[in-house]
């Protein structure tokens, strides 16, 4: 029997929200894992068949991985040679300062490229292209040359290559925003004695604040969680949280997944904060040019 | 105080030739209308006088000073765009403030004029809102009061009212009019709207492909147009303008044409031979339903407008040949009815294979 177009209609509903519920779940059971296996003892790491709640579940893990308390360490996992507050602070300082010279230099710079056309499309590709070498390739020149320079182990060297190697996308991002502020919104502030300056900080900036923000969270994601360059360029000094996460896992200490787990959570939940903090310009930042004014 | 001369004006994107060695002069408190179909080089013209595209040759010159090194907010000009380019961020007042604020105006002063120039365009009630929230006649009386506070010398308008419909369009025309005659200052205001530029010009700049084709009153251009392109462009209905040939014969030139033949008057029995075409305001063609006339056409269609009936007669052309009758005594016509005209001699113009008007000055 043919189905009414109501019926048609609810039925293609029910079929999307099926189909939208299962990419979800395999979307969201990683973290689910994560948070899960953050509380269990050190018993139910391993456990097979998986453990899906922990029981007893036991704040072990946090205060042992973060705090390092020995008195938490109950069982044979424990860890204390790790410096996970200190990593954090590494971090932070490391991931929003390149971040924000990235999104300073690349809006300057995607200014320029958009009204002064002072990269050609080319080059405009070319930029981009240098994503597209794989970090691996130049890790070792460029720890031999940072050895060279004095920049191994030093948070400097980490944000001037973080700073460098996001830049391609600040700029890429910023320019697109920029490309959408009419250029007769600028000349009419130039006309009324806005000086050029004045023109970027009081106009141009302003309306693309929503896409600086997407910019801006979309980069401290990348530097927050970059492994690669970390690994090689920091050695003892300065730590990242992702070097200081893969240290669970290695020949020495052996798989120490639930203090993993908990350090994960702690990595994770600032980058979630921020971006529930500005989740009003990341709305429209991301959907910046699909709307008409 | 402002009188803007431009001489020879150039200027080329890339191979292309935008705008062809202008020289003219905007006299002081004018108001001027560049006009023409679009590409035809006005638009650029403003924003060279503006300071927003550099002329590629030749010289603009505001009270005597050449100013084309000089930036757009050292020239004294205001502008009014067609996207009315209000910042979308500030509020109105804040709009209208900004222009006060780049030139370090104190506090106190910059309301004090913001809220003078408001109730002059009449949008007091508008000050808080942001441009998001007014209308399209609103924003653009916005954008009139920001250029406004700035007291420019000039004031440039390009195409200000072409993003409203007819019945704001009107309205707001005559509010440019009415700010003409109470500020007294320079406007210079592109359209490609031939009515607009009629009802609101002192002179029309009547410009096509790059260069300028006939300056003068809305008078002049319409009575006296230096060529088919200018006779064609203004007026409406426009002229009708009939292709045909002119022929010598003992004692002056006869034009024919498949629908209309008849002798031509003395002012332009000097007309060579050859193709031509023969133009007529639609006003100045009287129909006849009987006696004598210079054709006979078949109606194809008839508009009673109510002051006026407009009958469109079949000439043999795509175009229809177009007659103003007064009232509505031929709003009775039946379509397919012969009907006899009579063209107005001394109304009658003529254009060469050049385009260009049989006796032009």
């Amino acid at each position: 029997m043919a189905m009414t177009k109501s019926q048609r209609r609810r039925a293609s509903t029910i079929v999307r929200y099926a189909a939208l519920s299962v990419w979800a779940l395999i979307a969201f059971f990683p973290i689910y894992w994560m948070i899960s296996t953050s509380f269990k003892p050190s018993s139910e790491w391993f456990s097979w068949p998986p453990i899906y709640f922990p029981h007893p579940a036991t704040l072990n893990n946090y205060l042992n991985v973060w705090f390092g308390a020995q008195e938490y360490a109950k069982d044979q996992y424990s860890i204390s040679s790790q410096k996970p507050l200190i990593s954090l602070m590494n971090t932070t300082v490391i991931a929003t300062t390149s971040t924000f010279l990235s999104v300073l230099f690349g809006a300057i710079l995607a200014y320029g490229v958009s009204r002064y056309k002072i990269l050609s499309e080319t080059r405009m590709f070319q930029l981009l292209m240098l994503r597209m070498i794989p970090p691996i390739v130049v890790v070792a020149p460029l720890s031999l040359y940072y050895t060279a320079i004095g920049l191994n182990d030093t948070r400097t060297g980490l944000i001037l290559v973080y700073f460098l190697t996001t830049l391609p996308y600040a700029v890429w991002m910023t320019k697109s925003f920029i490309d959408e502020v009419p250029r007769e919104i600028e000349q009419a502030a130039e006309i009324l004695g806005a000086s050029r300056w004045r023109t970027i900080f009081e106009v141009v900036l302003p309306l693309i604040r929503s896409g600086l923000v997407a910019t801006f969270l979309f980069i401290l994601i990348l530097t927050w969680s970059e492994y690669l360059l970390a690994l090689i360029i920091t050695k003892t000094h300065v730590t990242t949280l992702p070097i200081e996460l893969s240290k669970y896992q290695g020949s020495t200490e052996g798989r120490v997944y639930g203090r993993q787990a908990a350090l994960a959570v702690g990595i994770t939940i600032p980058l979630m904060i921020v971006g529930l903090i500005i989740r009003k310009h990341l709305a429209r930042g991301f959907s910046f040019g699909m709307v008409r004014r | 105080m402002a009188r803007i001369e431009l001489r020879n004006l150039n200027k080329f994107f890339g191979a292309v030739q935008a705008v062809k060695n202008l020289t003219f002069t905007i006299e002081d408190g004018e108001f001027v209308v560049f006009v023409g179909p679009s590409g035809c080089g006005k638009t650029t013209t403003l924003r060279m006088i503006a300071g927003f595209e550099d002329p590629s040759s030749g010289e603009i010159r505001i009270d005597g000073k050449v100013v084309n090194d000089l930036e757009p907010r050292d020239r004294g000009l205001g502008m009014v765009f067609q996207s009315h380019a209000l910042f979308p961020h500030k509020n109105v007042a804040q709009n209208i403030e900004f222009g006060l604020r780049m030139k370090k105006m104190p506090p106190a002063e910059r309301v004090k004029r913001v809220r003078e120039v408001a109730e002059m365009v009449r949008i007091f009630h508008l000050l808080d809102k942001m441009p998001g929230q007014c209308s399209g006649g609103e924003s653009q009386r916005v954008a009139l009061a920001r250029t406004l506070v700035t007291n420019p010398s000039t004031f440039l308008l390009d195409e200000p009212l072409s993003s409203l419909d007819a019945k704001l369009r009107r309205e707001l025309r005559a509010e440019c009019d009415r700010l003409h005659q109470v500020l007294k200052r320079t406007f210079i205001y592109v359209t490609h709207d031939q009515e607009e530029a009629m009802t609101l010009a002192d002179r029309i700049v009547v410009m096509h492909q790059g260069e300028v084709v006939q300056i003068g009153s809305p008078l002049d251009i319409y009575s006296n147009p230096v060529s088919y392109f200018v006779a064609d462009f203004f007026g409406s209905p426009s002229m009708n303008l009939v292709a045909g040939e002119v022929m010598r014969e003992s004692g002056g030139a006869r034009f024919r044409s498949p629908s209309i033949e008849l002798a031509l008057p003395a002012n332009l029995a000097g007309a060579k031979p050859g193709a031509a075409s023969l133009g007529i305001r639609p006003e100045h063609v009287a129909v006849t339903r009987n006696g004598s006339a210079s054709a006979t056409l078949p109606v194809r269609l008839v508009e009673p407008l109510g002051k006026d009936t407009l009958l469109y007669f079949d000439d043999g052309s795509e175009r229809a040949f177009v007659a103003v009758t007064e009232g509505l005594s031929m709003a009775d016509v039946a379509v397919g009815a012969r009907l006899g005209l009579v063209l107005a001699p001394e109304r009658l113009h003529l254009f060469g294979a050049d385009g260009r008007r049989v006796g032009a000055g």
